[in-house]
């Protein structure tokens, strides 16, 4: 259990917000913060990923990617929002076309607070959410609000 | 044993003329598979006998192959008059005046017409398992929508008789009269549909074939007027100093042009418009496989003239070229038809290197190309005919409504270059053999360009495979039964080849060995138990075995794999819900090439002829 | 038994290769990096998840590439011609390809047309490299070219370079990671393996490691300790290389393979021939 750990991948996945959170992801990667230490790759794929890092307040058009990405990944896996857009839309709250937050369409684990989140919060997050990802098991875990007629809304149960 | 060869050669042809005057579906169906037994048995026991035999035949028979040589030729005038084509006629006049040259130089030979040898037998043998399948395939597949069923089957049964004959003769002029036969079978079964467009074929297919004749032909005159022989033993018992390298020249020229090299590619190619088991008996057993099969016949004279070296540059660029152009097409019967082509080089460059593996490694492609060709061509005839699939992209959704039919599709083109199957045999050991003699320049190329070609082969099938796997669920598979002859024909191709590729060390150490011994004395290749043993390499028996069950595992992993446990998910596409339609390369760009290569092709021809010949 | 032991054993060298390569391309970036161990992690973690496939015969090919790649080494180690190994490696490609081919994704199809043409750029340098072997110590059994008396490297410089840029193309390495292409077509061929098929994918990779150096080794002959400098040099310039391009085309590769690499090994194939026979 312990050694799975230590080998968390990441996908980073914006919902539309500034790109202000992504940058400070690029700069956690980098030599000065290097998360890669602890194992974490941007690996850009849900099949092979077990971190869904969620930045943005989640347009409209985002809502259903959103939904398949988490569908695609497998279990065990946790998902961190990242900056206050995600929390409640931040600026975007109360946009037309926005969600306000991703707390409506997937099950948040971890919360990193901040617009943008400082880098050390971000690594704090993501080892928040590796020790949420050790207790959790390959038992199957569902969208906000899952049904049958959701999957078949955003078309995940056609193939 | 006479009386067999014989038989071997005219029982299939009377077979053949009875089913063009019965016009019966019992008549011709029984001759058809009667032939199966018959020929590959007769076959078998010839190669068995105490080989090489020669036949004296009595004068009449050479009198009588004249007058057919000279009725032959009317009827190709007749051909150019009725089709307006200046080219045959002109050709025809030409081949006239030349046999008649010949005729009348011709010095008396108290040499047999008739011989043969191990090389011959195989062929019999060829013809007998390879080629009667097909023809039994021909007869239900003229049941789907085509006309004059027995009249095809039975040129089809004939041909085959016409190829017995043609691997048989000592006679270099007997040799042109079934060189100009099988060119008329081949002009009548391309044109068979009579068509606008079958016609044009036929009738590039006839002067480009023609070109093959003249060649003979003066070929024949350079060798009675230098040397005083026409017959191929007595040409092989000669000094090497005493044999005019034109002769040779032109009767490779005529090999070329009859194994479709480029620049002579598209007759092959117009082939495909006639109906598919036309091309299968082209490309497996019969008409092509002749011009590999004169290689050999001549590979001890060539062997180490810079003939040789001009031929190996030729067929071996040939190999590259026809590979690569194969990847532009989407039509699966022209795809086939190039790598037919690409293939018959890589045969000649072996048979033109000529050292005794090199003549072993010509003859193992024969063989298995062959099996593989004819096995890929019914079946493409089956999609054609049941399925309605022409071009690859349409193979797209079958695995689920055709599943049989592709398993096979994709075990033979698994058998076109994979390890441990016959064709990779042939490429792995002529590299291993060009190696010995990197000190001449044009083997180092000879390695590059059987490289290439293979790896542009691989990436071809590989390709073709991937077309037909695209797009699948593998969710349900629909068995329903095939006309049983298609069955059997594809249930033959199968076992034999899987027969073979396991025991395929013996096969080619004892088999192909003996074959090719008399031609290039005894090759290094050896069979320790059922590990290929050729100088210090080994391919072992468990590399063999591992290798096969790896290829069966992934060819027939669509039907039976089956993860009851494991959750499906739909494919990756960024989130988004429509599914993308994915196409593969289509190569295009290299179309812009063609007409370069094409005249590329041409010089080297001319080389070939120039200073292999040493006509300077 | 050494031969048995190194391929029983080649997934896990595979993976302190591979291991080695991370830490060795964080510290060039002046970072820390990942532990050493990191790709055994890796494997834990896959075998962990919960499995999800697109289709069987898909995941099915994973596990075939990856049997099909230990058994091209096994070939390699056990057999004694290095050309046949070389023909085996295509077996493990056509795994690779035909389940990326079968599933209905762009980027999957798309990674397993840009993995042919890597077969297309680095299969005629590789086999022109056995065949150099060849010619140097007369035989295709890696035991003799281990036992020749002479280094190879001396008398096949300019095949040794044509190797050495054969590998990106080989290990997908930068610039020529072009059937990969991470945040292009997000891994080609493996893109939709996930859990244990994935694994089994990403193992087949290390064991290309392995088979890729130990051609490289044999530059160095009865001098292992030649070959073994030669092994951590060309790891390092690999690195080195990775890190410091960006991604090209495959048109770019193409040319870079058939115009450049072929050619210096077929010069240097040559003129060793002549040489050794005047």
């Amino acid at each position: 259990m312990s050694m799975r750990s230590k080998s968390p991948w990441i996908l980073h996945y914006n919902t539309g917000g500034c790109n202000g959170c992504d940058i400070e992801i690029l700069a956690a990667l980098g030599p000065k913060y290097d998360i890669e230490r602890f194992g974490m790759l941007n690996r850009g794929n849900p099949k092979q990923s077990d971190i869904l890092l969620v930045t943005g307040p989640v347009t409209l058009k985002c809502k259903n990617v959103l939904r398949r990405l988490y569908l695609e990944m497998p279990e065990p896996k946790v998902v961190v929002a990242m900056g206050a857009c995600t929390h409640g839309g931040g600026v975007f709250r109360h946009l037309y076309h926005v969600e306000n937050g991703v707390n409506g369409i997937v099950p948040v684990d971890v919360w990193i607070p901040g617009c943008t989140p400082r880098i050390e919060a971000i690594i704090d997050g993501l080892i928040e959410g590796v020790e949420i990802w050790k207790g959790k098991t390959k038992e199957k875990e569902y969208l906000v609000g899952h049904g049958d007629d959701l999957l078949k809304k955003i078309g995940a149960i056609d193939d | 044993m006479e009386t067999l060869i014989v038989l071997s050669i005219v029982l299939p042809i009377l077979a053949g003329f009875m089913m063009l005057f019965a016009k019966n579906d019992a008549v011709t169906y029984i001759l058809s598979c009667l032939m199966l037994p018959l020929l590959s048995g007769m076959g078998f026991m010839i190669y068995t006998a105490d080989l090489p035999i020669y036949i004296n035949t009595p004068d009449i028979v050479n009198t009588f192959i004249i007058m057919f040589d000279f009725g032959l030729l009317a009827y190709f005038l007749w051909l150019g008059y009725q089709r307006k084509s200046l080219l045959v006629g002109l050709l025809a006049v030409v081949q006239f005046i030349l046999l008649i040259i010949v005729v009348y130089m011709a010095p008396v030979s108290g040499t047999a017409n008739i011989y043969v040898d191990k090389l011959t037998a195989m062929m019999y043998l060829l013809v007998g398992i390879v080629g009667v399948p097909i023809a039994i395939f021909a007869a239900k597949y003229m049941d789907y929508a085509e006309e004059d069923k027995h009249k095809f089957v039975g040129i089809v049964v004939g041909f085959l008789g016409v190829m017995n004959f043609a691997v048989s003769v000592n006679n270099i002029e007997w040799f042109f009269a079934v060189f100009e036969t099988t060119t008329l079978a081949s002009v009548i079964l391309i044109g068979f549909r009579g068509d606008k467009e079958a016609v044009d074929n036929s009738t590039l297919a006839l002067w480009m074939n023609q070109i093959g004749g003249v060649a003979i032909l003066l070929s024949l005159i350079l060798m009675i007027k230098d040397m005083g022989v026409y017959h191929f033993t007595d040409l092989l018992a000669l000094d090497k100093e005493n044999i005019t390298m034109a002769a040779i020249g032109f009767l490779s020229i005529a090999a070329l042009v009859k194994g479709a090299q480029l620049p002579f590619h598209k007759w092959l190619l117009g082939a495909m418009v006639a109906p598919t088991p036309v091309s299968a008996i082209l490309h497996s057993a019969t008409m092509v496989k002749i011009a590999p099969f004169l290689l050999l016949r001549l590979s001890p004279i060539i062997e180490g003239t810079l003939l040789s070296k001009m031929l190996i540059l030729t067929t071996g660029f040939v190999f590259v070229v026809a590979a690569i152009f194969a990847l532009t097409q989407d039509n699966l019967k022209k795809i086939l038809a190039y790598s037919t082509i690409s293939l018959l080089g890589l045969m000649m460059v072996a048979a033109a290197v000529g050292t005794p593996t090199a003549v072993a490694v010509s003859i193992v492609l024969i063989v298995f190309h062959g099996f593989a060709k004819g096995f890929l061509f019914v079946e493409a005839g089956v999609l054609e005919k049941l399925y309605n699939a022409k071009y690859i992209k349409d193979m797209n959704m079958l695995l689920t409504k055709a599943p049989l039919t592709m398993l096979f599709i994709f075990f033979a083109f698994l058998n076109m270059t994979f390890i441990p199957f016959g064709t990779f045999i042939g490429k792995w050991l002529m590299i291993e053999e060009a190696s010995g003699f990197l000190s001449s320049g044009s083997f180092v190329l000879l390695i590059l360009l059987v490289t290439t070609g293979g790896v542009f082969l691989s990436v071809l099938y590989i390709k073709v495979l991937g077309v037909a796997i695209k797009h699948h669920r593998f969710s349900t598979f629909d068995f329903t039964p095939m006309p049983k002859t298609f069955l059997f024909v594809g249930v033959w191709y199968y076992m034999w080849l899987l027969v073979i590729t396991i025991f395929i060390a013996p096969f080619i150490a004892n088999f192909i060995g003996e074959i090719a011994a008399p031609i290039a004395g005894k090759a290094p290749i050896y069979a320790d138990g059922l590990s290929l043993v050729i100088g210090k390499s080994t391919l072992y028996f468990w590399q063999i075995a591992g290798a096969l069950v790896l290829l069966l595992l992934i060819h027939a992993a669509p039907l039976f794999v089956k993860f009851k446990k494991v959750d499906k998910m739909h494919p990756y596409n960024c989130g988004e819900i429509y599914t993308r339609q994915a196409e593969s390369y289509d190569f295009d760009f290299i179309t812009k090439y063609e007409k370069r290569i094409n005249s590329f092709a041409i010089t080297l021809f001319l080389l070939v002829l120039i200073l292999g010949g040493q006509l300077l | 038994m050494m031969a048995i032991l190194f391929t029983l054993f080649a997934p896990i060298i595979g993976g302190f290769m591979y291991g080695i390569e991370r830490v060795v391309k964080a510290r060039m970036q002046s970072r820390i990096g990942p532990p050493l161990l990191q790709p055994f992690y890796d494997f834990v973690k896959l075998m962990e998840k919960r499995p999800m496939m697109v289709h069987s015969f898909h995941a099915f090919m994973g596990i075939v590439f990856f049997i099909s790649t230990w058994f091209a080494m096994a070939v390699l180690m056990l057999g004694n011609d290095l050309l046949i190994a070389v023909f085996f490696h295509i077996i493990s490609i056509l795994a690779l390809t035909i389940g990326a081919f079968s599933v209905r994704s762009s980027y999957s199809i798309m990674g397993a047309m840009r993995e042919l043409i890597h077969l297309v750029s680095y299969e005629p340098v590789i086999i022109l490299v056995v065949v150099a072997f060849y010619l140097v110590t007369g035989s295709f059994d890696y035991r003799m070219i281990l036992s020749a008396d002479t280094i190879p490297l001396l008398k096949l410089p300019l095949v040794f370079i044509a190797l050495v840029g054969t590998i990106p193309m080989l290990l997908h390495k930068s610039p020529f990671d072009i059937a990969e292409a991470h945040q292009e077509i997000i891994g080609g061929p493996d893109i939709e393996y996930s859990g244990p098929f994935y694994e089994a994918v990403y193992t087949g990779r290390w064991i290309e490691y392995v088979y890729v150096f130990f051609l490289v080794f044999l530059f160095g002959g009865s001098n292992y300790f030649v070959g073994g400098l030669l092994v951590v040099f060309t790891f390092l310039l690999i690195m080195a290389i990775d890190n410091s391009t960006a991604r090209l085309d495959y048109r770019k590769m193409l040319k870079f393979a058939w115009f450049i690499l072929i050619p210096l090994a077929i010069v240097n194939i040559f003129f060793l021939a002549l040489g050794g026979n005047s």
